[in-house]
């Protein structure tokens, strides 16, 4: 039996992307009833934007937060501007109306800054943790605690705060809360962009630790739906465990023969068999 | 699909004659609508091969092969509201099957077609299963998931191109191309040998839609209580639904398979079971013109801005931007506008001629 360890602590920095990624999904969808299928692409966009700003020579938090912030209006945008038009259809129709908007930002995004692949080099790259042999990069020190972090500030912001009341009765029944004076847009408003943060960081993250590619990041989605399937698109402590579970397997699948090669369809075997798992709860979705 | 008006609201019932006059319209109407078919597929069949020269007659060949896997996602979402997102999964396993069993066995072509279409089949039939308890989005989700395992399980395991081995593969020579059919070994007989496939795939569909089958669905489209209340077997319907759309898949993986002469394991990404289907809602899912368009949307569209050296993600935008037009405003995709359009200029017309 290999000492797994090493490979434990290198999976817990994807698993913590993933787990950054499926709560940004899981708010969403918690309080507007939309599967972000742009949360990637959009994510990447705001990688691409920080790699410019940072390649004419400005300072690394400005680019940092310019990136976060033009996920946030991109995601308020279609969140105020075209999700309306969906809101009455049901949540299929919602998510697969996302996947439209992931596609108009992808292509642009592929159009603007070209297709050859490239690196996003943070400062926080260079010191490393080092932890039973493993260097582990600040990057994804931070990684893992901003998903912690954000998790629990979502948490109580959900189940402490005003709008995360509003925000949950929104998920409950759209209609009957706006019956009962709860502004809808302004709810819904606070989700995309809550939900748009998560994704500019995430698309930081990613486009530091895999690679600088647009459409690889927009397609990253689908194993962060994996770790929103495990919190059955509602828990947001089962989502950050389910992404750090998946990121942590993904990593130790490599000691096992015959399985290395295939290790990346670790989030789609999970979640699949956790939708056979809670099979009976998830009908109402 | 021409709306089909037989209870038109009276406050009398209506007769037996008048009953009997309605169906057979509803007989004529579907007489027609076939025929329409097979003469554009005729048309297309014998004007492309014809018109186009050697890279386009390529590009039309895959273009319709993915037409026909197209179908089958028309199918489900059209007919059933059932968002599938691992048909593109499903055209590799065709192609897969297909390769194999025309590199291992040299059986004939058309039996490596009908096999592919019936492991695909199979194939769909399993991962439509979910669909008889979850709804919505999660199958979606379920479905892309299975798309995500598929893309990972081909990138390694790789298209059989004649190697020894159950897998099939060529370890360091000469890739072999699968064989295409006897009586369509030259690019341009193969592009009317797939309009064929497609032809014969549409015509299936159209057969369904407007017999018992489509009349089930329709039903377990409006609620499954009802559709049980009214004596439908959901189960057996809702699962040939999977089944007919897995053929479809396989048919068309198996014929691009042909096509192509070999397939590559990385270009079969969840991805491209994504753009598949939302091409399909762009194209239309309600008509078989809609099947069409999609194939042209995914293959022939971006040959053409190639040709116009404009860059292929400019497309995409596009693409994206249709999708959300499709879903907001126009439900019937580009098929319903240009169906709606030809009604117009004929209603003119014989408004013109009429006095």
């Amino acid at each position: 039996m290999p000492d797994l360890l090493p490979f434990v602590i290198s999976g817990l920095g994807v698993g913590a992307v993933y787990a950054l990624s499926g709560v940004g999904l899981v708010v969403l969808y918690r309080s507007s009833g939309v599967l972000n299928f742009a949360f990637g692409a959009l994510g990447a966009l705001g990688a691409y934007v920080a790699w410019s700003m940072l390649e004419s020579g400005w300072p690394q938090a400005l680019a940092w937060a310019a990136s976060v912030a033009v996920a946030m209006v991109l995601s308020l945008a279609y969140g105020r501007l075209i999700a309306p038009h969906l809101a009455q259809r049901n949540p299929t129709i919602r998510g697969i109306g996302t996947l439209g908007f992931a596609l108009v930002v992808l292509g642009f995004t592929e159009w603007f800054w070209g297709e050859q692949p490239r690196r996003l080099v943070l400062p926080t790259d260079a010191g490393a943790l080092e932890l039973a042999d493993v260097r582990l990069t600040y990057t994804r020190v931070i990684g893992l605690a901003l998903a912690v972090a954000m998790m629990a500030g979502i948490g109580l912001l959900l189940a402490r705060t005003r709008v995360g009341l509003k925000m949950r009765a929104l998920a409950n029944d759209r209609d009957l809360s706006a019956l009962l004076g709860i502004r809808v847009l302004q709810v819904d408003t606070v989700a995309w962009v809550l939900s748009g943060a998560f994704a500019g960081v995430c698309g930081l993250l990613l486009a530091n630790i895999v690679r600088l590619q647009a459409t690889l990041l927009t397609f990253m989605v689908i194993p962060a739906f994996a770790a929103a399937i495990i919190g059955r698109l509602e828990s947001l402590p089962a989502t950050v465990v389910g992404g750090i579970l998946i990121g942590v397997l993904e990593a130790v699948a490599i000691v096992v023969p015959g399985l290395a090669s295939f290790r990346s369809a670790t989030p789609f075997l999970v979640a699949l068999l956790m939708i056979a798992f809670h099979q009976s709860n998830t009908r109402v979705a | 699909m021409t709306p089909i008006s037989i209870a038109s609201p009276m406050a009398i019932p209506p007769s037996i004659d008048a009953l009997q006059i309605a169906l057979d319209r509803v007989r004529r109407e579907r007489l027609r609508s076939l025929l329409v078919m097979l003469g554009t597929l005729l048309v297309l069949g014998t004007m492309l091969p014809w018109l186009a020269n050697a890279y386009w007659t390529k590009t039309f060949s895959s273009a319709l092969a993915l037409s026909v896997a197209a179908a089958g996602v028309g199918l489900l979402y059209g007919q059933l509201g059932l968002v599938s997102l691992c048909q593109f999964a499903l055209l590799g396993v065709g192609g897969w099957v297909a390769l194999r069993i025309s590199h291992g066995s040299g059986l004939p072509f058309e039996l490596c077609v009908l096999a592919a279409g019936l492991v695909s089949a199979l194939v769909g039939m399993l991962a439509g299963l979910p669909a008889l308890r979850l709804k919505g989005l999660y199958l979606a989700l379920v479905t892309l998931m299975l798309a995500g395992g598929f893309q990972v399980v081909i990138t390694v395991v790789g298209f059989p191109d004649g190697g020894p081995g159950w897998l099939g593969r060529v370890e360091g020579g000469e890739r072999l191309l699968m064989a295409r059919p006897a009586v369509a070994t030259s690019d341009s007989a193969y592009l009317r040998y797939v309009v064929l496939w497609l032809a014969a795939v549409l015509a299936l569909i159209e057969l369904h839609r407007r017999t018992r089958a489509g009349r089930s669905w329709a039903l377990i489209r409006r609620g499954e209580a009802a559709a049980l209340g009214a004596g439908v077997n959901v189960l057996l319907y809702q699962t040939w639904a999977f089944a007919l759309a897995g053929f479809c898949a396989g048919v068309g993986g198996a014929l691009l398979a042909g096509g192509v002469g070999q397939l590559d394991g990385r270009a079969f990404g969840a991805s491209e079971s994504v753009m598949l289907f939302a091409l399909s809602v762009v194209g239309g899912v309600y008509h078989w013109l809609g099947a069409i368009i999609a194939g042209l949307l995914l293959r022939a569209v971006p040959a053409l801005l190639t040709d116009f050296n404009v860059n292929g993600f400019l497309a995409m935008v596009f693409f994206g931007a249709a999708l959300l037009h499709a879903l907001i405003t126009a439900q019937e995709g580009v098929a319903g506008q240009v169906l709606s359009l030809l009604h117009r200029v004929r209603a003119r017309w014989t408004a013109g001629s009429a006095p």
